[in-house]
């Protein structure tokens, strides 16, 4: 995955593409689910994620906060939820989550306003969607539930791990890649 | 949506239940219709099969 925005641009604007990243996210939830779990891929993006995760024959709930997303996700016969991270899931109802979470750093003055960046942007630290996830994302689980989370280098690797540490939760990296400008980590979290 | 997806969502501003109205469905599937909360009576649009659970500060969002 390129770390520059502007590379991203051109192509496709309103839905990111399964990249490098959704792959490895997707790999490793299909190992860790079991059939008749209630799955969300939280920001489904082109759906892919929410799509590997249906051969699981777990029930998937594909959300995001971008009407086109949904309709491609559900255009792929997922249930899709248009909706802002864990807020329009009660509590304790899913057995995983999995996210692969806007999380490039951006320049505050370099932005452009589009659902892509909405897809990519994690704010100036990479973080500014993450943390809000993690904060909430808890209460969504089912006891034994557990969290994939794509996690890139470039957002800073160490911090999100105290982060995730200091919400309770206990961490193990379950699968690893590593490009030329950033290793992609996909955590497993549980409480 | 299907019907069952209501075990699933909630009201994001207060986590309540919601109430289903479904204006038309296709077999087991609602295309469209509202979904209501029971404590704020906020009104959140189901379409194409759809259900926007986005708080209304956020459902009229600028980004194209």
């Amino acid at each position: 995955m390129t770390r520059d925005l502007a590379d991203r641009r051109g192509v496709e604007t309103e839905v990111y593409g399964a990249a490098e990243d959704s792959r490895l996210l997707a790999e490793a939830a299909v190992e860790a689910v079991e059939p008749g779990w209630t799955v969300l891929d939280c920001g489904t993006g082109s759906g892919y994620v929410g799509d590997r995760l249906a051969e699981t024959r777990a029930r998937v709930i594909a959300s995001d906060l971008n009407p086109h997303a949904c309709e491609r996700a559900r255009d792929r016969g997922l249930e899709a939820v248009r909706g802002d991270l864990l807020a329009p899931f009660r509590p304790g109802v899913f057995d995983a989550v999995a996210f692969n979470p806007p999380y490039l750093p951006t320049d505050p003055e370099n932005e452009w306003d589009d659902w892509m960046e909405v897809a990519l942007s994690g704010g100036e630290s990479g973080r500014a969607v993450i943390e809000p996830f993690l904060d909430s994302v808890s209460c969504a689980l089912a006891p034994g539930g557990i969290v994939l989370l794509l996690v890139s280098s470039l957002t800073g690797f160490e911090t999100l791990l105290e982060y995730a540490e200091n919400r309770g939760f206990e961490a193990s990296v379950v699968a690893e890649e590593s490009f030329p400008f950033e290793t992609l980590s996909v955590l497993r979290l549980v409480r | 949506m299907k019907e069952s997806l209501m075990e699933i969502v909630c009201c994001p501003i207060d986590k309540a239940d919601l109430e289903l109205d479904v204006e038309e469905r296709d077999g087991e599937e609602i295309v469209s219709g509202t979904l209501t909360c029971t404590e704020c009576g906020e009104v959140y649009p189901i379409e194409d099969g759809i259900p926007n659970l986005l708080p209304p500060d956020m459902r009229e969002d600028a980004t194209a």
